[in-house]
């Protein structure tokens, strides 16, 4: 549910978009969604058909890319992973790191014609 | 064939809506309407402490308040029992409010003639805190059964808030809920938010949080902002 109401935010600033640029047909949209976005791409894939049906966007397909959660330890300032270290320096161990990315939810590109 | 070609957007989701919400901030500012927006998981006691700060503040301010539910209209019921201006904005199953539909219920309830107006957030730890409403402040209660854990379970609505109220001390000593442990917790993810421990059904503490209300609402008039970066 917290997808949905996500998904639609995307499909109407799609719209707004498109008719400014007229376009008349969108092919694929792209968006881009951190790995600490609140956001669970799966969901987001899950619930897109039922956003878009009976819109112009029915056909339209959806790509979605994962970007990193990626931290800077305060201490040595190794960029890391977060996620996959557990938010612990890999390098020295030291757990305040300031975080680089992760918290996107990007509508990066439309394909449209 | 028919050429497709790749349009950059470049767009964040969210950002349609933050420009809402700022324009609805700045009216508010210019109508001198202080909007609280108030967030919290359901059963955390949001309505209780809503009578409450009505009965401590409705003889200096005129209040009104905007109940979202994603159905129903009891809390609007419970509320309107005590004389405040109060209208209910159904979701309709959505999880979250944002900046238009705000609006909407600021318009419908006649905003310029409130000092202050609390926005009952739908009951939810996760959406409401990525939707900025337009609010002045935003406030969160965390009622003690929940556990003292819940700033590492939601770390974004921790950041996002000016004010926490620990409601339902009242039954401390029966759950294992220690105070010192979430102010810890929560200074690591927010450093400047303010804690208030309350009990909506005894009154304890709903003194210091009507204060604390009664300062943001003249801080808001005040002709010249200083330096106050609304969340």
């Amino acid at each position: 549910m917290h997808e949905l109401g996500i998904v639609y935010e995307v499909i109407k600033i799609v719209d707004e978009f498109a008719l400014a640029n007229n376009l008349t047909k969108v092919d694929k949209i792209i968006l881009e969604i951190g790995q600490l976005s609140q956001t669970i791409p799966h969901f987001v894939e899950a619930c897109y058909p039922a956003a878009v049906s009976d819109t112009p966007y029915q056909e339209t397909k959806l790509e979605i890319i994962v970007l990193p959660a990626r931290g800077e330890c305060q201490a040595c300032h190794e960029i890391f992973n977060v996620v996959d270290h557990r938010k612990i320096c890999p390098n020295c161990q030291a757990e305040d790191f300031s975080l680089i990315s992760g918290r996107e939810f990007n509508i990066k590109e439309v394909v449209a014609y | 064939m028919e050429v497709y070609k790749v349009l950059e957007i470049k767009k964040s989701v969210y950002e349609n809506n933050d420009r809402e919400a700022e324009l609805l901030r700045q009216e508010l500012k210019k109508e001198q309407t202080f909007l609280l927006n108030l967030m919290s998981s359901p059963g955390s006691g949001k309505t209780t402490t809503l009578l409450r700060t009505i009965e401590a503040l409705k003889d200096e301010m005129r209040i009104a308040i905007l109940e979202a539910d994603i159905d129903s209209d009891v809390d609007a019921h419970t509320v309107a029992k005590t004389g405040t201006k109060v209208i209910q904005l159904h979701t309709g199953g959505m999880c979250h409010l944002d900046a238009g539909m705000t609006r909407q219920g600021l318009d419908g309830i006649g905003s310029e003639d409130a000092d202050l107006v609390v926005l009952e957030n739908v009951g939810n730890l996760v959406c409401p805190a990525e939707f900025d409403t337009g609010a002045s402040k935003n406030a969160m209660i965390l009622s003690v059964p929940e556990g003292d854990d819940k700033p590492l379970k939601y770390p974004l609505m921790f950041s996002i808030v000016d004010v926490l109220l620990i409601n339902k001390i009242d039954v401390l000593e029966h759950f294992d809920f220690d105070l010192d442990v979430l102010r810890a917790q929560v200074n690591k993810i927010n450093p400047n938010l303010i804690v208030i421990p309350i009990s909506a059904k005894t009154g304890e503490g709903i003194g210091e949080w009507a204060d604390w209300l009664r300062g943001a609402v003249k801080n808001w008039n005040q002709p010249e902002p200083v330096v106050e970066s609304p969340a």
